[in-house]
């Protein structure tokens, strides 16, 4: 199917935090609550639509042992969007979040946009992180925010399609350089910039404003 | 001065009789001349003549010079000068090649270029420091930095992959290199990540995730596409890699629409008419088996069902399909291509019925024009076709008519009498010309092949068992049946009758009717019982794999027997196994077949695996029945002998507790998928119900 867009995610966060079931919640909509221990990382993609244009997801859903860190940090450089997931019934998996964000910040490029996901918020007789207090990291550190549960559902289509939009902003903004797909971004086939109807005018706007701006 | 000008000789090899200096020493003052100058011009003079001597005295550089040369990548790391020639220098002492004019060769397989690869990645950050110089743009730093990496993969891969990962951006940094523009090094670098990606999925992905998929066909398609030159191969045995057994990048092939790029690949021109030699260049036919085999990987058998057949849609819809069949009906394709090709398409309409009746829907540009199938088959039974094109004939056909119910009927019907037609030439005219030609081959091929339209089909195998032929003018017609239980009495050749009692397997299993008939037939049991109870020639494999398939089919026929012929009925026949072949001999028989290498090696996979002629015997669909009946067969002779000894007590009509476990397990599996599929629907209305809001 044509796209108007394609942007390249990467799902980072401790082991456990339901990275995986989140990914299986978007792409295929079903939850399974036993779920293996990823390797390295696993691939998953959907189609979105954002202001009426096609958008299509390519997911890496990475390993969140300490061991495959290193490889890890292979994916931060061509990803477009990060979800930076923790498990609000497992306090330690927020306090390592400050070490995924500093190691997210130095591989990526710095246009990369980060949503903040608080996961397994169906369990909410076991949180033991305040939904505040992810509030306050995110606003900290400039993340967007969340609490999703990949069980039931909620708010796991927005955390996908809310980071899109960020990324579908910064692009009519003129931030991403979209020709370059170092940075997890690619234009459409049928959307290259010499179709008249393409976004890319937009973004050529942007970029005038931005220079406007500073 | 002296000193200088001495070691300037020796460099030289301008050699003074007396007092020669030995290569050693040569080497160990230039190393201590390396390490310790102060300037960087002396420095590069000790590397240059270093490296001049790597070939030569490559185990006293090496030895002596690794931790100067690994220093100098360290500290000089802004003279592209010097880093080169170091690298230069490691790559001489750690080639995986003897030199020619190397003093000590230590024989042609030395392992001296191993062992200092060895010493070399010891300190883990020697291989980041050439990562690190992959860099430098400078050609004469670039370059001699993969080909070292490629050296140390080459000695060492395992260590070197685990190096790359761990190193930051390690993959990354090689990728970047397949867009430099000087050919040479995107070539080297095509052949260094073959290299890295062999066995090693987390390289795969990263490499895939650094959109490999894009870089590759821009490469193919600036080096011609499948016209192209060994970099074309080169790009795709990279793709191959990426692809082979790695679901996670499959999947990102499929979702990236890259399949549909494969496409225009095998629009192979036309213009072979002139003359097909020309256009068939060995590089050609080597980019082709490439090609193939990229998309046998993505719907490879052993796959993930869902992905495969997703796959597969994608493959006849963007077109592949369309251009696979075409290459199979185009003129002057050289065999193995062609044999390639045929393995392929039964891979693409393998179980997926609209693929499948595209293919039977393909034409032959022949005169008539005839069903692309039949031209198959033809080929099939032909004794002056290549033995793997034969193969793939048969392999494409159980691909055809792999859970193709329709497929199957429509074979069966071309046996039946029709009206009053002109019939023209057909599937089952063909299997059966094939069936009875003097070729064991074809014998074998022909049995088999018409035993898949058999396969978990009870109405075809009553069908079946209405086809009448015509032998001799004046005589009674007699049924398939009969002519097959003659020819395998007819004490033909063991290839024809192995065919023949997969036939009859496949025939009487699960199938009251054919069982009856098998039984009816003068003397079938006779000459099972007999051939069973022989004990000759027990050490060659086809006679015990034909003593094998007969205990089978006797099995089959205590297992499915309705009792409704008096003098085999069940139990008659257990007590027949007991007295004339004994029950142990009987179940080492059964047994004996899983045995054997070529059992497993067939079960494997549903291709056939045999390379020559004699070594078919087995069939892959073949072997997984007598996997899953095997058990119940040994169980239903061992009941009713048992039961024949409890005092001759008169058969009575016992519930067959096996079949009634087979049924459990039947129930069983449908409800599971009525569950599933209850749970599908909930998903698909729930989804239906969002999308109307």
């Amino acid at each position: 199917m044509s796209y108007a867009y394609l942007f390249k995610y990467i799902i980072i966060g401790d082991t456990g935090v339901g990275k995986s079931c989140l990914l299986l919640q978007f792409t295929d909509k079903r939850f399974q609550p036993v779920h293996d221990l990823t390797i390295g990382v696993e691939f998953g993609a959907r189609m979105i639509t954002i202001d009426g244009k096609p958008i299509k997801l390519q997911i890496w859903d990475t390993a969140g042992q300490e061991a495959f860190r290193s490889i890890t940090r292979s994916y931060y450089r061509g990803a477009a969007g990060a979800l930076l997931v923790y498990d609000i019934t497992r306090r330690e998996t927020f306090n390592h979040l400050t070490t995924w964000l500093e190691d997210a910040r130095q591989h990526s490029n710095s246009n990369m946009v980060i949503m903040l996901i608080g996961n397994k918020s169906d369990l909410d007789n076991r949180r033991e992180v305040r939904r505040e207090e992810g509030e306050a990291f995110a606003r900290e550190h400039g993340l967007v925010f969340m609490e999703t549960s990949a069980k039931t559902a909620i708010n796991v289509e927005d955390a996908f399609i809310n980071t899109a939009k960020v990324i579908y902003e910064k692009i009519q903004e003129g931030v991403f350089d979209i020709n370059n797909e170092a940075n997890g971004i690619k234009i459409g086939p049928q959307h290259s910039p010499t179709s008249p109807s393409g976004l890319t005018g937009t973004g050529g706007q942007g970029n005038t404003q931005g220079g406007g701006c500073c | 001065m002296e000193y200088f000008k001495s070691s300037l000789k020796s460099v030289l090899g301008s050699a003074s009789v007396e007092n020669e200096p030995s290569g050693a020493d040569t080497v160990e003052r230039l190393v201590d001349r390396l390490q310790s100058s102060t300037l960087l011009n002396d420095r590069r003079d000790a590397c240059r003549a270093l490296k001049a001597l790597s070939r030569t005295y490559r185990v006293e550089v090496g030895a002596q010079g690794m931790d100067a040369l690994r220093q100098i990548l360290e500290m000089d790391r802004t003279d592209c000068e010097i880093i080169g020639l170091a690298l230069d220098t490691l790559c001489n002492i750690t080639s995986p090649k003897t030199f020619d004019e190397e003093v000590d060769k230590h024989g042609p397989n030395n392992k001296v270029g191993e062992q200092f690869t060895e010493i070399f990645i010891k300190n883990a950050d020697s291989v980041g420091l050439v990562l690190a110089l992959l860099e430098e743009f400078e050609f004469k730093v670039r370059w001699p930095a993969i080909k070292l990496l490629m050296h140390l993969s080459t000695n060492r891969l395992k260590d070197i992959q685990e190096i790359i990962l761990v190193s930051p951006m390690g993959v990354s940094k090689l990728m970047d290199l397949l867009g430099d523009s000087r050919e040479v090094i995107r070539n080297d670098v095509l052949l260094l990540l073959i290299q890295l990606t062999k066995g090693n999925a987390n390289i795969q992905k990263i490499v895939a995730f650094e959109n490999a998929f894009d870089r590759i066909f821009d490469v193919i398609a600036q080096e011609g596409n499948v016209e192209g030159g060994i970099v074309v191969e080169d790009c795709l045995l990279l793709m191959l890699n990426l692809l082979r057994g790695n679901i996670s990048n499959q999947n990102f092939f499929k979702e990236g629409s890259y399949i549909q790029k494969l496409t225009p690949m095998f629009q192979i021109s036309s213009e072979h008419d002139d003359n097909p030699l020309s256009t068939w260049s060995p590089q050609k036919v080597s980019n082709v088996h490439c090609m193939v085999q990229v998309i046998r990987a993505l719907v490879a058998p052993s796959g993930p069902a869902q992905a495969v057949s997703n796959c597969q849609r994608i493959m006849r819809a963007c077109g592949l399909l369309q251009a696979l069949c075409n290459i199979l009906m185009a003129s002057g394709v050289p065999a193995d291509v062609l044999t390639e090709t045929i393995n392929t398409v039964a891979e693409v309409i393998r179980g997926n019925s609209s693929n499948q009746e595209f293919l039977a829907e393909v034409m032959a540009p022949s005169n008539p024009p005839r069903p692309a199938i039949v031209v198959l088959l033809m080929s099939m039974v032909n004794e002056k076709q290549s033995f793997a094109l034969r193969c793939s004939v048969l392999y494409c056909f159980q691909c055809f008519l792999y859970k193709n119910e329709m497929g199957q009927s429509q074979l069966i019907q071309t046996l039946l009498p029709q009206g009053n037609e002109v019939p023209s030439l057909t599937t089952g005219q063909l299997l059966c010309g094939g069936l009875f030609s003097s070729d064991s081959l074809s014998n074998w091929f022909s049995a088999v092949a018409l035993s898949y339209a058999l396969i978990e089909d009870n109405t075809q195998k009553e069908q079946l068992l209405r086809v009448l032929l015509a032998t001799n003018i004046g005589k009674p017609p007699v049924t398939l049946m009969q002519q097959c239980v003659m020819l395998l009495q007819q004490g033909s050749k063991a290839q024809c009758k192995l065919g023949l009692l997969i036939l009859l397997c496949r025939w009487t299993a699960h199938c009251l009717a054919a069982v009856k008939s098998f039984l009816l037939i003068d003397s079938s049991i006779a000459y099972l019982t007999a051939l069973l109870s022989s004990q000759e020639n027990n050490d060659d494999l086809q006679e015990t794999l034909l003593q094998s398939m007969c205990a089978m089919l006797i099995g089959l026929c205590v297992h499915f027997n309705d009792n409704s012929i008096s003098n085999y009925t069940k139990e008659k026949l257990c007590n027949l196994i007991e007295n004339r072949i004994g029950l142990e001999r009987f179940q080492d028989a059964i047994g004996g077949l899983a045995r054997h290498e070529v059992y497993s090696r067939t079960l494997k996979h549903p291709q056939p695996s045999a390379k020559n002629p004699s070594e078919l015997l087995l069939d892959h669909e073949f072997c997984r029945l007598s996997k899953t009946l095997e058990g119940v067969i040994i169980k239903s002779v061992l009941d009713g002998s048992s039961l024949h000894q409890k005092n001759e007590i008169a058969t009575p009509i016992l519930p067959d507790s096996v079949l009634i476990t087979q049924y459990k397990d039947v129930i069983r599996e449908q409800s599971s998928q009525i569950q599933k599929l209850n749970q599908l629907t909930e998903s698909l209305v729930k989804e239906k119900n969002e999308l109307e809001v």
